[in-house]
């Protein structure tokens, strides 16, 4: 292991050169965190810190309206994003992966195509698409009529009931790239005589990717899936620019991060700093929690298949 | 946004804010080329002035270059910030030392944070012309706490209906005077190829300003916002519901799914003359006319329906935005001066004819004959519009409830009475009438 000796300085000097960037994470990360952290154990009168009031704000958030039916309305979203995202974008991206993986001629072209749509703000994104469904100008529902298919044509984001999966394809559709993208990679670095193994066996190729294939992706999917349950919890900008910061129509969209904005930015609330600040700390700690709890399962799973 | 992305943005909005400060020039140093300076005898002072109206920054230079002229001792560095953005810079800005002497700031709830911060100084006393304002302008600037004002009203807007002159002509039809010729007119339009009323709901902010826009005048206006004051009702009151069944009633008018219609898209309806009628506040009056200059255009107040609260028509408005006096100034007494010329008729003439907005300073005139009609009808009935103006000092804000309650309305899935209960459970949780 004559690499490790290389890298191996003594400890003082080492220390030395990790300064510079300590420092820049302590100031731009650490301490953001921690002020955060204070934030939501005060009152506030306006923008003025008041008192000290311990865990005050998150029982105000757990036990009084409206954050008492908004908080968990706003979760369960997060969690519905997520499992959108599970569903159509990484499968869908693993589909196309595997796909591209399979044949070499244009394969380029079509990462590039397909991972386009990340190169565009988010935002951006979300007004073009509430642009296409809108049910007077857009040209989804005009398509739709155009070919018979009258009673498939719906106010999208206008009803609560398909709301919500619109955000999930819209989301879909812009970060499909990003699984693509991995799981290509993933499989670009599996040793291929594995499932020639497998073929000479006589497995059938529906058999080699269930059997050889999936199971050697199992790393690769955990951390993607841990990456979408943070990007699910974070969602912000596609949710705004297709419902408004409440969330439209009646709150069918509504999720953590638009509460969040609505309670520190939208009311006159005097303590909407603190009140606010324990929003975004409880996100933080079920964002970390469930990513730990995630990445603990995933290894148990590998360990498993190893 | 998230915990992580918030605290980002807060860093970078105080770094904007710092590096924008850093580029202003230094306090004493006046602009190259400016007419401040000249003629002044002493030290000249800068005073930095802060808004969220990135665009009429060019405007505003005009504007202030009148006052730099009668001042010279005193040159304005009007700075413009993302209005979105706004509220955090201003108060990272206030709080700290590199902020502004004057700023734009929110009227009503929106004002409170720098209020109960002590980040504002209240002006009273300091701008005597104040005393001359109308009251209800005035609550868009006072402290809940103290009642004390703490801004110098820059603009207010009014609620009312606009319509397409041409399309009441072809089919022979005039501003209504009855709530009979309304529906009737409406019915006429539906058998044309036109929408009688361009409204999108999905939009949850818009709602109430349509839901005001139609029926204050049934539920009382400035009568029902004194009962809901005193505590003699709330918002479950018959007159209130009423109303609400009303904009239900008038569902059929606007285009269909009107839950998934989103406002620009109403907005495009009517000037792109596919609607007859827009339901909306003055602010619009500007885009309407930018946007197709051949469209003529007509103002009128909704008649109220038999049984109404009141016997004539109204026009809501409100107060939108301030010039608040930072408490951290450096320059007191020049701030001073600076804010008792925003309280002159001078200067509303000037918000008046060159940035396009109805000046509250009395004596104002607009040379837009629709412009003035607006401002006519409005000094004539004014209502207040209800739930911007007294309910958006806590969490939920009224507008808000509204517009949740106007789209599970609209889908169907609550009745007139189950939309006031949202709007009325929703404010109880801060909000008690009579208190």
């Amino acid at each position: 292991m004559s690499g490790r000796r290389t890298a191996a300085l003594p400890t003082s000097v080492a220390l030395l050169f990790l300064l510079p960037a300590a420092a820049l994470f302590a100031v731009f990360v650490l301490y953001p965190m921690a002020t955060a952290l204070t934030y939501s154990l005060f009152s506030w009168r306006g923008t003025a810190q008041d008192t000290f009031v311990g865990l005050d704000n998150f029982v105000t958030l757990l036990t009084t309206e409206p954050y008492r039916s908004q908080l968990p309305r706003a979760f369960a979203h997060n969690g519905l994003l997520f499992a959108g995202a599970m569903v159509v974008q990484n499968s869908v991206g693993l589909l196309l992966a595997y796909v591209l993986h399979r044949r070499e001629r244009m394969r380029r072209l079509f990462q590039v195509l397909y991972t386009m749509p990340y190169l565009v703000s988010p935002l951006v994104v979300g007004y073009l698409w509430s642009l296409l469904l809108s049910p007077l100008f857009g040209p989804v529902n005009a398509a739709l009529r155009a070919v018979g298919l009258e009673s498939v044509a719906q106010p999208w984001l206008g009803d609560p009931d398909t709301a919500l999966w619109v955000v999930v394809l819209v989301t879909a559709w812009q970060w499909v790239g990003f699984p693509l993208l991995v799981y290509g990679a993933a499989l670009g670095s599996l040793d291929p005589t594995m499932e020639e193994a497998a073929m000479l066996d006589g497995a059938s190729s529906r058999q080699r990717f269930w059997y050889v294939t999936l199971p050697m992706l199992v790393p690769v999917i955990g951390t993607v899936s841990v990456l979408t349950f943070i990007f699910s919890m974070e969602a912000f900008p596609i949710p705004y620019a297709l419902g408004g910061s409440n969330g439209s129509p009646a709150g069918a969209t509504d999720v953590m991060s638009l509460l969040f904005y609505r309670t520190a930015f939208g009311s006159g609330a005097s303590n909407a700093i603190g009140v606010s600040s324990a929003v975004a700390i409880l996100l933080f700690v079920v964002i970390v929690g469930v990513s730990v709890l995630f990445t603990r399962w995933f290894r148990r799973v590998e360990r498993g298949l190893t | 946004m998230n915990r992580r992305t918030s605290l980002a943005a807060g860093a970078t909005a105080t770094l904007v804010a710092l590096t924008l400060t850093a580029c202003a020039p230094s306090t004493g140093s006046p602009e190259p080329g400016g007419a401040a300076g000249q003629g002044c005898d002493g030290d000249t002072v800068a005073l930095d002035v802060w808004s969220w109206r990135t665009e009429d920054v060019k405007t505003y230079e005009k504007i202030f270059d009148v006052f730099e002229e009668a001042n010279p001792c005193i040159t304005v560095n009007f700075q413009a910030h993302l209005n979105t953005e706004y509220d955090q810079i201003l108060r990272t800005g206030l709080t700290g030392s590199d902020g502004p002497d004057i700023a734009q700031v929110r009227s009503y709830g929106l004002l409170q944070p720098l209020v109960e911060g002590g980040n504002l100084e209240p002006l009273e006393d300091l701008v005597p012309a104040l005393g001359e304002f109308d009251d209800a302008i005035l609550d868009g600037a006072r402290g809940r706490e103290d009642g004390a004002v703490y801004g110098v009203p820059l603009a207010s807007q009014t609620i009312q209906v606009y319509y397409n002159t041409a399309i009441f002509e072809e089919n022979g039809l005039e501003e209504p005077e009855t709530w009979d010729d309304f529906v009737a007119l409406n019915d006429k339009l539906l058998g044309t190829d036109v929408t009688p009323l361009a409204v999108g709901a999905r939009d949850g902010w818009f709602v109430p300003t349509v839901h005001d826009a139609l029926t204050s005048a049934q539920y009382g206006g400035a009568d029902f916002q004194q009962a809901l004051r005193d505590g003699d009702t709330d918002f479950t009151d018959p007159a209130y519901v009423d109303s609400i069944q009303t904009l239900k009633d008038l569902q059929k008018y606007m285009p269909e799914d009107v839950t998934g219609v989103a406002y620009t898209d109403a907005q495009v309806l009517f000037t792109s003359e596919q609607a007859a009628m827009f339901a909306g506040g003055s602010y619009e009056l500007a885009f309407f006319q930018e946007a197709n200059p051949d469209l003529g255009l007509g103002v009128f107040q909704v008649p109220p329906p038999p049984g109404a609260a009141l016997d004539h028509p109204v026009s809501p408005g409100y107060a939108d935005g301030n010039w608040g006096l930072s408490a951290a100034t450096e320059h007191p007494e020049e701030a001073e001066t600076l804010l008792n010329w925003l309280a002159t008729p001078e200067f509303g003439q000037l918000v008046a004819d060159e940035l396009k907005q109805f000046s509250p300073i009395p004596g104002v005139e607009f040379s837009d004959p629709i412009q003035q009609e607006m401002w006519d009808l409005y000094q004539e009935n004014p209502a207040p519009y209800l739930l911007l103006v007294d309910y958006r000092y806590g969490d939920p804000v009224g507008t808000d409830l509204m517009g949740e309650a106007g789209q599970k309305l609209f889908l169907g899935d609550a009745d007139a009475e189950q939309a006031a209960g949202i709007i009325q459970d929703g404010l109880s949780a801060w909000w008690t009438p009579g208190e």
